[in-house]
């Protein structure tokens, strides 16, 4: 298992311009700041768990299996009727030629989504139960990277800009996809807010050093 | 992944989202036909259909986001990489790339509008809505931003004078 951080056991980078700062007990109502760039490096930990972040991405894969496997729109016009999953747009514009855009919008609200909602999930659990599991520190960068192209909420606000344009044209029904895609945008908002990253760095970090003396004493 | 290459990578991308700013707003995005009616749609004609329409919430929220921010991306990341190597404003500097990060991907808006709207608007001759080039330069300003925030990370910004220069 490897250790995420160069760094010795007493310092720590800060999570926005990896300034060195030296980590030292914060007491509760203070906190440790970066004397670089001012971000937060170190809070109490209090009542904190990863527990919220686990059940927050768990819920959010489930919603967004269920927005990808229900039609989001149906669209009527002169008693015709047309409806559409996440996917049907994402084919469509494949089919006109469009494949770089269906790759992109393919990417943003369906493989990114998946992606972080999978790897926080992965990554809570084995920091809540404290056991490392394989390829946690993998599973951590991936939701890193997932992150900025996990663009579920720009999605939920394009649907309803388009139920907008399409009532100019015709009749527009809100299908149980449309929830959904609601569901997995406020439940991957909400895991943003509490999978703390700074936690999980120093959780990594106090598993990678229990197994490395575990390694020593045998 | 060196420094200098990462400097020299993200000035190319945002040159390159700044010089396809330009088509991406002029060249049509969509073409919505209805009723053998074809209209194709500019990023800006998509915001003056829906203030024409009486929703101007709506229009002022595609405007921000398809106009205003893409334009907001790319003239703070040139500036930001223009400043690198000094020492000037490096707080703000900062500051200024934390929230391009943040509010970058809101011009996404209106590709996501495209795909939903390509989803459920293919009833043969009463409507179709197809994809234009103006939405491929769109998507390449929108990706380039994006790439170029993640690529100049933001302790390339408090790197002393001459450090990483390329």
């Amino acid at each position: 298992m490897k250790s995420p951080s160069p760094l010795g056991p007493d310092w720590i980078a800060c999570h926005h311009c990896e300034a060195p700062c030296r980590i030292r007990h914060v007491h509760p109502g203070t906190e440790l700041r970066c004397g670089r760039c001012g971000s937060t490096v170190l809070s109490p930990a209090g009542r904190k768990t990863f527990q919220p972040a686990l059940a927050l991405s768990i819920a959010g894969l489930f919603a967004l299996f269920l927005a990808n496997t229900n039609p989001v729109l149906t669209f009527d016009v002169a008693g015709r009727t047309q409806s559409g999953y996440i996917v049907t747009g994402i084919g469509e514009l494949f089919h006109q030629g469009y494949w770089p855009i269906a790759a992109l919008v393919f990417t943003a609200s369906m493989l990114a989504p998946a992606l972080y909602l999978a790897s926080v999930a992965y990554v809570s659990a084995a920091c809540s139960m404290k056991f490392p599991l394989p390829g946690i520190f993998a599973a951590f960068r991936i939701s890193t990277w997932a992150e900025p192209w996990n663009l579920i909420p720009v999605y939920s606000i394009a649907t309803v800009v388009s139920v907008v344009k399409l009532r100019m044209i015709g009749g527009v029904t809100w299908n149980d996809g449309a929830r959904w895609v609601l569901a997995v945008a406020l439940l991957t908002l909400f895991a943003q807010q509490v999978f703390e990253r700074r936690m999980v760095d120093l959780r990594l970090e106090a598993m990678a050093a229990a197994r490395r003396n575990e390694g020593r004493a045998s | 992944m060196t420094d200098s290459f990462r400097i020299s990578t993200a000035r190319a991308l945002v040159t390159t989202a700044a010089v396809l700013y330009v088509p991406s707003n002029v060249i049509p995005v969509m073409t919505m036909t209805v009723a053998g009616k074809t209209d194709p749609l500019t990023v800006l004609g998509g915001v003056k259909e829906l203030w024409d329409s009486n929703l101007p919430a709506i229009a002022g929220v595609v405007f921000l986001a398809s106009f205003v921010v893409p334009f907001l991306k790319v003239a703070s990341l040139g500036w930001i990489l223009w400043l690198h190597g000094t020492d000037r404003h490096q707080g703000v500097r900062d500051k200024v790339h934390r929230i391009v990060h943040r509010i970058g991907s809101w011009s996404m808006i209106d590709i996501f509008l495209l795909s939903v709207l390509a989803a459920v608007g293919q009833l043969g001759a009463l409507g179709s809505v197809t994809a234009e080039p103006g939405a491929i330069y769109f998507c390449s300003v929108m990706i380039s931003c994006l790439l170029a925030a993640e690529i100049y990370k933001p302790r390339l910004i408090w790197e002393s004078p001459g450090e990483t220069d390329p």
